[in-house]
């Protein structure tokens, strides 16, 4: 009753936007993020004020909730892009960099928020009509019939993320791990509905990258000094077993009531006894491998041992259902009835595998199956953590070229190419748009060269280093002119555009990205197949992220009022 | 001594403007959001007048005193609770003014304070005699005919034939989104809200009877995803279970798939709370009393369930508990799929469209318990995996599709907020075509004698089902019109100056929602209500109002109007019926709202004018205070009434 607590009113802020400390934080998160985009970014360390391990990263999923700031008006951001990173894995720095970019620039534009709201709606959906129509001039379409295009999408993502501080060959490496493992996942004879498999991963530390490989079947561990009698390997297949009920004599489900035990009765041993008669059972139907995802008890690991049977307990929930796909056993929770035949599984192989200090026992499948183990390697901890979420992430961006199977051109292009078009298509329609979003003609423009001027600067955060940022004028791709080179020289040292699909030729003009040039068409690129984009971005995700920023920018701008709950 | 205050009509003005100049930032269609944070740090958006009154927590007594007024009114309409505010503030603007201008003649008031509090008081007093007894007739008289009515048969047109009115509920629908979410997805999210009023429709119940039903049923109807555009937003078919199978989805493809609800454990607990087993009593151990025996007895009596269901041909289990690891390994051996822990709420929805009743006792199963479905599959929505049904339809669910609504946006508060304004919005209709129903036994003649306005000036005597008025300030325009020829018909027969002073004081109050809406640019709102008396003068009969395509000039030279639609008046006819309404391309909005909505206003200033003094009382904690403490809009007591 004392501690009964008069609740305080609220903080209000009265229109953020024009409120200087939250200006400021937006401009410093957008530098933040604008200093992690890209195979050169700048990496951030983070660990909390209470001794915490040190987190090394530049990925957006790692960084972002790390950051916590006490205006919700930063959080609001901040989830967003979160909320699109745990959709879709990838892109979220390029959401965030072109959400913050968009509000910054519609705010020094000095059009009303409304206007903005409008311009900056109708002018995505300019752009995801043109990113979905077929003869979209930076969209590659995947072809599953060769893996080239699958790995240098893997290889993008990988590269893209240098707290993995891996070298060039290493990369590769890594890049093909991936699509091997997402193409084991992929049944390959399956009508109807397809249901993919999974890739369970195992990091090991210490161990050079190199040694990182993909295994199809199951990895799981094991205690040290088991080893395997030859005499297994004769079979064709082994019968296993896999329970998912307590196996350490507790009686769960017996309700809340209370059990008076009289004097000699031994309940335990009861209990004991039944265990050991499912282990004859066990014994008597040539099970050679038994797996719990509780605990088992002690004598009956005793028993089934010394009759040759492989016992692993405490598999924990999470490998159960890659089990039972793997070996088609059924979890047996019953421990009073006989266990049916069907409920048993099979594995065609056992092996051992050492991997560094653990012990891991391979289940080799049947027939074919959709789960596959990746064994990562790498030389600390931080570097190892970093690593696993990037695999992860290439795992899913890989799946979602299944959905939609192609790739957005990458390192920059596709936002200069997309900027260009918007200026050219815009330019076109001038009178109609200005009477359908009720603007006046100078603000359509400035609405629109706020937008185009937000899709290059994401364009131009891919560069660290002091170097200029430039756009060819026929095909409008991006490129990087390196810091200390002058305009004269640029010929030589230009030799490929960011996704390197376009090849410097003396005829080609340039100008610098962050100036006003002379609106042009976009010229498609030439399909020639000798020429691979060297970089790509996915499709989806990035095609997600483009919506998420403006509708986040949109809702930013909206946004007129904070009311602050201090309780 | 107690701390006294006495509240003075400027106090009282005080308290209201200050709640108004927070309400304005999202007031009409230029309006914003607001975003708050809770007392758990989660971040909400918002552009509900209720909810941004009640995320203030404010302490005065009279503010939250109005903020319960308004609670109390957006419960019942769902909507309107930000021009509430504004509306209550003009008026006591306008009582503040009258009292201060003409204070009551008589002396016996010892100081100009009191005498305009009493002003003030009898003021208010009138206000609401006025608005009870002449104010329905005065709109229904004055105001409805130049409306027009939407009857339920227009939600069952197709979309596609939306030429003249059919799209009049959409209009409706989309104005009320433009003030509650944003004006860009205001189309988008009401064109969803048509399309799920289509499927939901019965064909032949009462429109009433389906909203209620939505309103009833949305917490289970809807499912949130984050981190998606709202564009992604869709209706899908059937229901959304929002668990997963507890066991792998079996691949037999039988139709129909058999369910069978429970809502109990399968596997019978041996021991319920408070009863005692005894083992071993008497030293008479029998092999066969162990505890294991008991122990097989349970699993025993589960493996005859599995079975029993087996024979039905039962394939999904939905369970309201979490059942035991046994049942789940006999489950996935006998090929049943399982899905644990759902929601009562869910389990209710299902039966209600199933027209299965779930299972009470595990042993008596029935043909009647089990729910024939047309599949029952996973679906991926956001980062969950749902369980998704469809039903076969039955007898009684023939008329409806039914069909579940499934909402994106990038961040949660905002899928909360566009949850909140879908609910709020079937709220809104519900208001809407309700008071046809309380009204008149033969509805069902009615809504289709009612098909469109047959409003001859001798009928219109009520504010009919489904009467919608053109949006932003046409209501508010043409009602403060009807008032000035009121109190102008009251001064040429010489009746009481009170009943003038007081339908003038209603009347420019009134204003000031349209001066609102067209804050960012009062030239506009000249023009409209220019625009909008022409149109009334100009013909004698309402209903022959016609728009001529000259009449208005090109809206980006008077500086833009004011929001999604251009200023145009066109009339929408239908058919052969003669009778022809205007409707400004504004949107629309429900006259019954607005009636109930001043109605409210009204009775809310009398009573925090009746109010005159505050007790800030010091007294132990305890239950009275207690509650005081904690008082939350939820609270419906009137603690701060005297």
């Amino acid at each position: 009753m004392s501690r009964l607590v008069k609740k305080s009113p609220s903080v209000c802020t009265d229109l953020p936007l024009d409120n200087a400390d939250i200006w400021n934080k937006l401009v410093l998160l957008r530098q933040l993020l604008t200093s992690c985009f890209g195979p050169t970014a700048r990496l951030k360390q983070v660990h909390n004020n209470i001794g915490g391990h040190v987190v090394t990263t530049s990925a957006s999923s790692v960084l972002l909730p790390a950051i916590s700031s006490s205006q919700p008006f930063i959080n609001l951001i901040k989830t967003s892009i979160l909320n699109h990173v745990s959709r879709f894995s990838d892109c979220g720095l390029f959401a965030g960099i072109f959400c913050l970019a968009l509000i910054e620039q519609a705010k020094q534009s000095g059009l009303r928020a409304n206007v903005s709201i409008r311009v900056n709606r109708h002018l995505l959906a300019l752009c995801t009509s043109y990113l979905q129509r077929e003869d979209c001039g930076c969209k590659v379409n995947l072809d599953f019939c060769s893996s080239q295009n699958l790995i240098t999408l893997a290889r993008s993502i990988i590269s893209s993320k240098p707290a993995c501080v891996l070298t060039e060959p290493e990369i590769l490496h890594i890049s093909k791990l991936a699509v091997q493992a997402f193409l084991l996942t992929v049944p390959c004879t399956s009508p109807g509905t397809v249901s993919l498999g999974r890739v369970v991963t195992v990091p090991v530390e210490g161990h050079p990258v190199l040694n990182s490989a993909v295994f199809p079947g199951l990895l799981v561990d094991i205690p040290d000094g088991l080893c395997l009698s030859s005499a297994d390997h004769l079979c064709s297949s082994l019968n296993m077993v896999l329970f998912s009920a307590s196996l350490a004599g507790d009686l769960s489900e017996l309700g809340d009531g209370i059990i008076e035990v009289h004097q000699g009765v031994d309940t335990e041993s009861q209990i004991l006894d039944q265990l050991l008669e499912l282990g004859k059972q066990v014994v008597k139907d040539e099970v050679k491998l038994f797996m719990c995802q509780k605990v088992i008890h002690p004598v009956l690991q005793q028993y089934l041992r010394s009759h040759g049977i492989i016992v692993v307990e405490r598999l924990g929930i999470t490998l159960m259902e890659p089990l039972t796909e793997l070996t088609g056993a059924q979890p047996v929770a019953a421990l009073h009835s006989v266990i049916p035949a069907k409920a048993y599984g099979k594995v065609k192989d056992l092996s051992i595998r050492q991997f560094g200090s653990k012990t891991m026992l391979h289940l080799h499948p049947v027939g074919e199956s959709a789960i596959c183990t990746m064994i990562l390697c790498h030389r600390n901890e931080t570097m190892l953590s970093e690593l696993k979420v990037v695999c992860q992430k290439t795992e899913h961006v890989l799946r979602l070229t299944l959905r939609e199977p192609s790739a957005l051109l990458g390192g920059g292009c596709t936002e200069s190419h997309l900027a260009a078009h918007v200026r050219h298509q815009t330019k076109n329609e001038v009178s109609e748009m200005v009477s359908a979003l009720q603007c006046s003609h100078t603000e359509y423009l400035h609405g629109v060269e706020a937008f185009c001027f937000s899709l290059e600067s994401v364009a131009r955060a891919l560069e660290h280093d002091g170097g200029n940022s430039l756009i060819d004028l026929t095909h409008a791709h991006h490129w990087t002119l390196p810091a200390g080179i002058m305009k004269e020289h640029m010929e030589d040292s230009l030799c490929s555009c960011g996704c390197g699909l376009v090849q410097s030729s003396p005829c080609r003009k340039w100008t610098y990205l962050n100036t006003k040039y002379a609106e042009f068409p976009p010229a498609p690129l030439l399909r020639e197949n000798t020429v691979h984009p060297r970089v790509l971005d996915s499709f989806t995700a990035k095609l997600n992220a483009l919506q998420v920023a403006v509708e986040t920018a949109n809702l930013a701008l909206e946004v007129r009022y904070i009311i602050q709950d201090v309780n | 001594m107690l701390p006294l205050e006495h509240l003075h009509l400027e106090h009282v003005l005080q308290t209201v403007s200050v709640l108004e100049a927070v309400v304005r930032r999202s007031f009409g269609p230029e309006g914003g959001q607001v975003l708050f944070t809770q007392d758990t740090g989660q971040a909400m958006l918002t552009r509900s007048g209720t909810r941004i009154l009640t995320a203030l927590h404010l302490e005065h007594p009279l503010a939250r005193m109005v903020v319960e007024c308004v609670w109390k009114h957006s419960t019942v309409t769902g909507d309107g609770s930000k021009t509430f505010i504004i509306l209550l503030a003009s008026i006591l603007r306008m009582i503040h003014a009258t009292a201060r201008k003409e204070p009551k003649a008589s002396h016996s008031y010892n100081s100009t304070k009191t005498a305009e509090a009493a002003t003030a008081r009898y003021l208010a007093d009138k206000l609401l005699a006025f608005g009870l007894k002449d104010l329905h007739d005065l709109i229904a008289r004055e105001v409805v005919p130049y409306g027009c009515c939407v009857t339920w048969e227009d939600f069952t047109a197709k979309q596609s034939s939306s030429l003249t009115d059919n799209n009049n509920v959409q209009k409706l629908v989309a104005s009320f989104f433009q003030t509650r979410l944003s004006l860009t997805h205001s189309d988008f999210i009401s064109d969803l809200t048509c399309e799920l009023l289509n499927k939901w429709k019965s064909k032949n119940g009462p429109p009433s009877y389906s909203l209620r039903f939505l309103n009833d049923n949305f917490p289970a109807l809807h499912t949130r995803v984050s981190g998606f555009p709202i564009s992604s937003s869709r209706l899908i078919e059937g229901q959304v279970i929002h668990r997963d199978f507890a066991t792998p989805l079996s691949q037999a493809d039988r139709q129909p798939i058999k369910a069978v609800v429970f809502n109990e454990y399968l596997q019978p607990k041996l021991l319920n709370t408070g009863e005692v087993l005894e083992l071993g009593r008497g030293g008479r151990v029998m092999e066969e009393r162990s505890i294991v025996h008991f122990s097989a007895w349970t699993e025993r009596s589960l493996e005859c369930v599995i079975a029993n269901l087996k024979t039905l041909g039962v394939s999904v289990l939905l369970s309201a508990v979490k059942q035991s690891a046994a049942v789940l390994a006999l489950a996935t051996q006998a090929q049943l799929c399982v899905v644990e822990c759902v929601s009562e709420d869910e389990l209710a929805l299902f039966a209600k469209l199933s027209g299965a009743a779930p299972v009470t006792d595990c042993h008596v199963i029935q043909p009647e318990h089990v729910a024939k479905l047309t599949f029952c599959r996973p679906i991926l929505l956001g980062a969950h995996r749902y369980v998704h049904v469809a039903f076969q339809a039955s007898e009684e669910m023939i008329m409806v599709e039914p069909c579940s609504l499934v909402i994106c946006a990038p961040v949660e508060g905002q899928t909360e907020q566009y949850t909140r304004a879908f609910h709020d919005a079937i709220c809104m209709l519900h208001t809407t075509w309700e008071p046809i129903c309380a009204t008149l036994t033969a509805s069902q003649k009615t809504l289709e004698s009612c098909n469109f306005l047959h409003m001859d000036s001798q009928a219109a005597s009520t504010i009919g089902p489904g009467c919608v008025i053109p949006a932003s300030g046409t209501f508010e325009f043409l009602l403060n019109r009807a008032l000035q020829k009121h109190c102008h018909s009251y001064t040429v027969s010489s009746d009481t100056s009170n009943n003038f002073s007081v339908s003038q004081i209603l009347a420019t109050a009134l204003l000031s929602i349209p001066q609102e809406i067209y804050s960012h640019n009062l030239r506009c709102f000249l023009q409209t209500q220019t625009r909008i008396l022409n149109c009334i003068s100009n013909d004698f009969h309402p209903s022959t109002l016609f728009y001529q395509p000259g009449h208005n000039s090109n809206p980006i030279q008077n500086g833009g109007p004011p929001e999604g639609g251009k200023l145009s008046l066109h009339c929408c006819r239908k058919g052969d019926v003669s009778s022809k309404v205007f409707v400004l391309d504004l949107g629309l909005e429900s006259v019954s709202c607005k009636y109930q909505l001043l109605l409210a206003v009204l009775q809310c200033v009398t009573s925090l004018l009746q109010a005159d003094t505050i007790l800030r009382t010091h007294t132990a904690l305890h239950t009275r205070s207690h509650r005081l403490a904690n008082s939350s809009p939820e609270d419906t007591e009137d603690e701060f009434r005297d």
